[in-house]
């Protein structure tokens, strides 16, 4: 399963597993699409960039982005296409739709955020104030 | 993880051999709130609190206590101005989250089928995130400065009696709204008059029980009223000011020489330029959230007009707001301190208390009491405190069954998710009573009232 939700008491723990890194970044999407639970509506695309100086902080970022664009914008992340990951940034076109989120994802944390390799692959975890 | 006890409700982590710990980490607790309390990482989050730089006593965990990030949720640290650290995290995500109790001129018995109706009408007054106030430019300023004062004069929502019923009066000073990003601004657009999601509700709820005459009587409380209790915080515009000073400070920390056990802890002496910054955004963020509760509470008294009269309506009360996600410069003693309040509650003597329980169990109305201020920096619990995940909770029932249970046991559910509703399932968390019945013995404070929900507006 490339992507999970871990046992914490109060918050939500997502881990995600893939044989690359620009793979992690793919499935956070998908993993954020399951978790808005959203109905589909319009289709509709946004290119995003962020950045952050080093992996695990930049996958903080990403997920940030998501989470923000559907609390103000009400896109529904389904996947990312053209994936670039650079030493400090990513870019993306995601790909979803527009809906109803509930506003579920408070932020994202930097307790026990990690991003390391894995039995050949890599792995991301992290800890989401819901 | 080996605990010390203190006396009968107080309990002291070992360290363990960590050497890092600059004052002893303590929870007050029963021995039966211990074991749910040890199911989790909590007390060693609770003992990476300890290690903050200007921390004084004890960090201190309520029995409402469970893990979060950084600092466990039920907690407090007091650190020494002007030069002890403030965490964000150590004040969480949603600034001033907290709690609002109204109280109505009608008895439960007499709403009858218009029970369901009310319920119907506050769950369309009071969204979980669409069709808030939009306030920009010097109207969100305003807000971000004097809170719900600014609503009051502005905007005519509420009345200067709600603003004086409320914890500092729904205003910290030293807000400076230059200091709220632009993102967070965004963020908060719209949601001005709206719960959130999670753990948010509005509660209709009935004195079951008075258990201090003389306080119930000062607060306006008699046996068989209809209360609303509101539980929500500065939605998206607080959680972006956290999320933002987290970032900058967890940058900030080399330069500063901190080391830390979690990179959530992140902070800065009070006293530095980050340290500044983040506490007049934070009191920003705070004076949002009171005028969002404020605003929310507009909302539920529109719904009692439209069901049960205008005049209903003007005589609802607010009995008092108080906040439990907060840090404040209070003095204690001769010390000037900055004391975070993550998941916990101000609980000055004779200051009014609310801590909600769980949909289908009780929520308490408590009087703080001159012990907090001996033992607790004048604090106390804010809730039952999670015992399960919400994965677990979903396992173990789904929402359509839970929303059957809680209706055969006379409670009326609105809310919009079935999972959302099985994550807030009464089993998910600790026995309520159980921990005021330990704040009580603690003499931290003293039960004045319970109240039994009737009806939920769930987030």
């Amino acid at each position: 399963m490339p992507y999970g939700w871990g046992e914490h008491t109060g918050e939500l723990e997502l881990w995600v597993t893939a044989s690359s890194e620009r793979e992690v970044f793919e499935e956070a999407v998908r993993a954020m699409a399951e978790l808005l639970d959203d109905e589909g509506g319009e289709r509709q695309s946004r290119d995003v960039a962020v950045a952050g100086a080093d992996r695990a902080g930049l996958f903080a970022e990403w997920l940030e982005e998501l989470a923000f664009l559907a609390e103000t914008e009400g896109f529904v992340p389904e996947r990312a296409e053209e994936v670039v990951l650079a030493p400090a940034g990513v870019t993306a076109r995601v790909v979803g739709h527009r809906g109803a989120p509930p506003h579920l994802i408070k932020a994202v944390t930097l307790h026990r955020l990690a991003f390391e390799p894995d039995d050949g692959g890599w792995r991301a975890r992290v800890v989401l104030d819901v | 993880m080996e605990l010390r006890q203190i006396d009968e409700l107080l309990w002291e982590a070992e360290p363990g051999g960590r050497t890092d710990l600059r004052v002893p980490a303590r929870v007050f607790a029963d021995s039966r709130l211990l074991a749910a309390i040890r199911y989790d990482d909590s007390l060693v989050q609770l003992q990476n609190v300890a290690t903050l730089p200007g921390i004084v006593d004890a960090a201190l965990a309520m029995p409402d206590i469970h893990a979060g990030y950084g600092f466990p949720v039920g907690a407090v640290a007091a650190t020494e101005l002007p030069d002890g650290v403030v965490s964000p995290g150590g004040v969480g995500y949603d600034i001033n989250c907290g709690v609002r109790l109204l109280a109505l001129p009608v008895e439960a018995r007499e709403l009858r089928k218009r029970k369901e109706k009310l319920v119907r009408e506050i769950a369309r007054a009071a969204p979980s995130r669409d069709g808030g106030l939009a306030l920009r430019g010097g109207a969100l300023d305003a807000v971000l400065r004097d809170g719900p004062r600014a609503l009051v004069e502005r905007h005519e929502i509420g009345t200067p009696d709600d603003v004086a019923r409320t914890e500092s009066e729904g205003r910290i000073e030293d807000a400076d709204p230059a200091e709220v990003s632009d993102r967070a601004r965004t963020r908060g657009e719209g949601q001005l008059g709206t719960m959130g999601s999670g753990n948010h509700f509005v509660e209709l709820g009935r004195v079951e029980r008075i258990l201090d005459p003389g306080e119930a009587e000062r607060f306006g409380l008699r046996e068989g009223q209809v209360t609303a209790l509101i539980h929500s915080g500065s939605r998206g515009l607080g959680h972006q000011v956290c999320t933002d000073f987290v970032r900058r400070m967890d940058a900030a920390l080399p330069g500063y020489g901190i080391e830390l056990p979690d990179r959530q802890l992140s902070c800065a002496p009070a006293s530095s330029p980050e340290g500044r910054a983040y506490l007049a955004a934070m009191a920003a963020a705070a004076n949002f959230a009171w005028a969002n509760r404020h605003a929310l509470a507009h909302g539920v008294r529109q719904a009692v007009a439209r069901v049960l009269g205008p005049a209903t309506a003007a005589r609802t009360v607010q009995v008092y707001d108080v906040a439990h996600n907060v840090a404040k410069a209070e003095r204690h003693g001769n010390r000037d301190l900055l004391v975070h309040r993550k998941g916990a509650t101000r609980a000055f003597p004779g200051q009014p208390v609310f801590i909600p329980g769980s949909m289908g169990t009780s929520s308490w109305v408590l009087s703080g009491r001159p012990g907090s201020m001996e033992r607790s920096f004048g604090t106390v619990c804010h809730g039952a405190g999670r015992r399960l995940s919400r994965t677990a909770a979903r396992e173990r029932i789904g929402g359509a069954e839970l929303r059957k249970q809680l209706e055969a046991a006379g409670i009326t559910v609105r809310c919009a998710s079935n999972k959302g509703l099985a994550e807030e399932a009464p089993f998910a968390y600790k026995d309520v009573g159980r921990v005021v019945e330990v704040v009580e013995r603690a003499g931290l404070a003293v039960r004045v009232a319970e109240l039994r929900p009737i009806g939920v507006v769930k987030g």
